[in-house]
């Protein structure tokens, strides 16, 4: 098990590398002067453009330049935003705890929504069958921002006394914070609820077609028995770990959320700094999050590997 | 069992006709555009954000444009970028998956791992720096989608390739002297073209979303011209005046990726991909 995670994370490494090297080449191909960028303004003299590069260090050799960032990065300096002054670390971490909470929302409300009308869908077979296919396509065709956009609609236009902007942060009020996350991680699930939806039912009409079902349902054992104890349990290991892997999509889903609902996460952190063309904060956030999902992608396969004996990485 | 056995692929035929039906009213949209457009798009009328009226169907903007005419012609412009970004990604996805794919070895695993990297980001996260690095142009957006989908792309192509290549079919063509060149593109790319298909179909879907979602944050082709993302983060804009204007670009864009994903199910269905 050891040797197997370890392999597994010496096989990330050179991925991550790369993505570094994206995110590193991704900043300093920008049309115009990063120096410039830097600088804050285009009517700067002579001087203090070649005294901002020395500082920043772009009159050494790019490769050099990547060497000290990734350095820096890996000890958790991800350099200095633009626009506030501050290191970007420190702007970030707060903003990621808010992203992190509404992304495992998300993923619990698409898990336990996905799961449900899947399970209905393979068990009561026919009209619910075609309804919950039929919805899936739907959901699928209804991008995230247009669901949230539809929902401040109806909130503003019905409810206009709920108040759907009103962030609340944790330590302030825990129950009050999570209330205020519902609607967006509602609209950050839906799309995600089709995966799970349509690989329960797989998971479900296959376990169902396994011989210790059928033993069981000979024996004369209650369907609600065989429900619990052998489909549920069997099918939804592979389903849980399919949710896992929808990170990527559910942290991409959440810059166009928080967005729209005003949430104090990384997702609106970013959009904010592409308006502000504040690079060194882009390029932190696209270096951070893609090694999250990259880390919980091997997390997934050790966990898929742990509880599915068949699973061997060699 | 007692229900009649289940015909999946006359569902399937069904569901592509409703998808081809759907993709021909957007192409004929999308190339009739200005003419069958009640108003120029950036014609101003002094009611500016009005509901539906019998002049103009879907109301107003904020400076009096007509928004059915600013849909019609506006998804002229989403769906030539999606088309086009596809096709790219599609080009590079077939030049890629096939070469790693029929070659293997040390190519394949090069191909492979480079590919990995860009699969690595999160889609849209990647798209949004890239077009943030590039300027949001309709070049670039072109192009940053059909970087961001490539990968994708050439692993559905690589994968049947792998297997295919090894088909009796194939040994034959080798052994009367065809070309390792024509074996792969005769002989190996059209039995691997289902799938490709249906993940085709899949991506542009994916695609509406990105172009769309990508202007609705403000980085997409810059203004006057009108497109379906731009459109909605107006009337979101102005929901408290005017909320009946979300509508339009909320269904065109339903409607557009619906599309793409009634036709990816119904040719998966079809040609019974993936239930090997």
């Amino acid at each position: 098990m050891l040797r197997m995670i370890l392999v597994r994370l010496a096989l990330t490494v050179p991925i991550l590398l790369g993505v570094s090297i994206v995110a590193f080449g991704l900043m300093r191909a920008l049309p115009g002067d990063f120096v410039l960028a830097a600088a804050g303004t285009n009517t700067v003299s002579q001087e203090v453009i070649d005294t901002t590069r020395r500082q920043l260090g772009l009159d050494r050799p790019i490769w050099e330049q990547y060497g000290i960032w990734l350095q820096n990065a890996l000890s958790g300096d991800l350099g200095t935003s633009f626009a506030t002054k501050k290191p970007v670390v420190s702007e970030l971490l707060p903003r990621l705890a808010v992203t992190a909470e509404l992304t495992l929302m998300a993923g619990l409300t698409a898990l336990a929504f996905g799961a449900t009308t899947g399970l209905a869908s393979a068990r009561l077979r026919g009209r619910t069958d075609w309804a919950v296919r039929g919805l899936n396509s739907l959901l699928l065709a209804v991008p995230n921002f247009v669901i949230a956009t539809l929902i401040v609609l109806l909130f503003g236009l019905y409810f206009p006394t709920i108040g759907i902007f009103n962030y609340v942060p944790f330590a302030k009020d825990p129950l009050g914070n999570i209330v205020s996350l519902l609607l967006p991680a509602i609209s950050l699930a839906l799309t995600v609820s089709v995966t799970v939806s349509e690989n329960t039912r797989a998971a479900v009409l296959e376990v169902s077609s396994q011989d210790y079902v059928m033993v069981a349902r000979a024996k004369g054992l209650l369907a609600r028995t065989i429900l619990g104890n052998y489909l549920v349990r069997n099918a939804l290991t592979p389903v849980i770990t399919v949710t896992g892997l929808q990170l990527a999509a559910l942290l991409g889903g959440s810059i166009l959320i928080e967005t729209i609902f005003t949430i104090p996460g990384m997702g609106q952190y970013l959009f904010d700094s592409v308006t502000r063309r504040d690079y060194p904060v882009i390029q932190g956030i696209v270096l951070v999050s893609s090694t999250i999902v990259l880390l919980m992608n091997v997390l997934v396969d050790i966990a898929y590997a742990r509880v599915d004996a068949r699973v061997s990485y060699e | 069992m007692s229900e009649p056995a289940p015909r999946p692929r006359h569902r399937g035929q069904v569901m592509v006709a409703v998808g081809v039906a759907m993709l021909a009213t957007l192409i004929l949209i999308m190339i009739l555009g200005p003419s069958i457009a009640p108003y120029s798009p950036s014609a101003t009328s002094p009611n500016s954000l009005d509901g539906p009226t019998a002049a103009h169907w879907l109301g107003t903007d904020s400076i009096g444009r007509d928004l059915l005419s600013r849909l019609i012609v506006g998804g002229r412009g989403t769906l030539t970028i999606t088309f086009v970004a596809v096709a790219l990604a599609l080009t590079a996805g077939l030049i890629l998956g096939l070469t790693s794919g029929y070659i293997g070895g040390k190519v394949d695993l090069i191909i492979m791992r480079l590919l990995d990297v860009v699969f690595a980001f999160p889609v849209f996260l990647l798209a949004i720096a890239v077009v943030a690095a590039l300027g949001p142009t309709v070049k670039n957006l072109i192009l940053t989608i059909a970087i961001v989908y490539t990968p994708a792309m050439a692993r559905v192509v690589r994968a049947p390739v792998l297997s295919i290549k090894r088909w009796d079919h194939v040994e034959a063509a080798r052994s009367v002297g065809v070309g390792e060149f024509a074996i792969a593109l005769r002989h190996v790319l059209p039995m691997a073209i289902s799938p490709i298909l249906v993940q085709t179909s899949l991506i542009l879907a994916n695609t509406i979303f990105t172009v769309t979602a990508l202007s609705f944050l403000g980085l997409g082709p810059p203004p006057p011209d009108p497109n379906w993302g731009s459109m909605l983060a107006e009337a979101r804009q102005f929901m408290e005046l005017a909320p009946l204007t979300v509508i339009g670009p909320a269904v065109a864009i339903v409607f557009a990726s619906l599309t793409f994903i009634v036709l990816a199910n119904g040719l998966r269905e079809m040609l019974d991909v993936g239930s090997r």
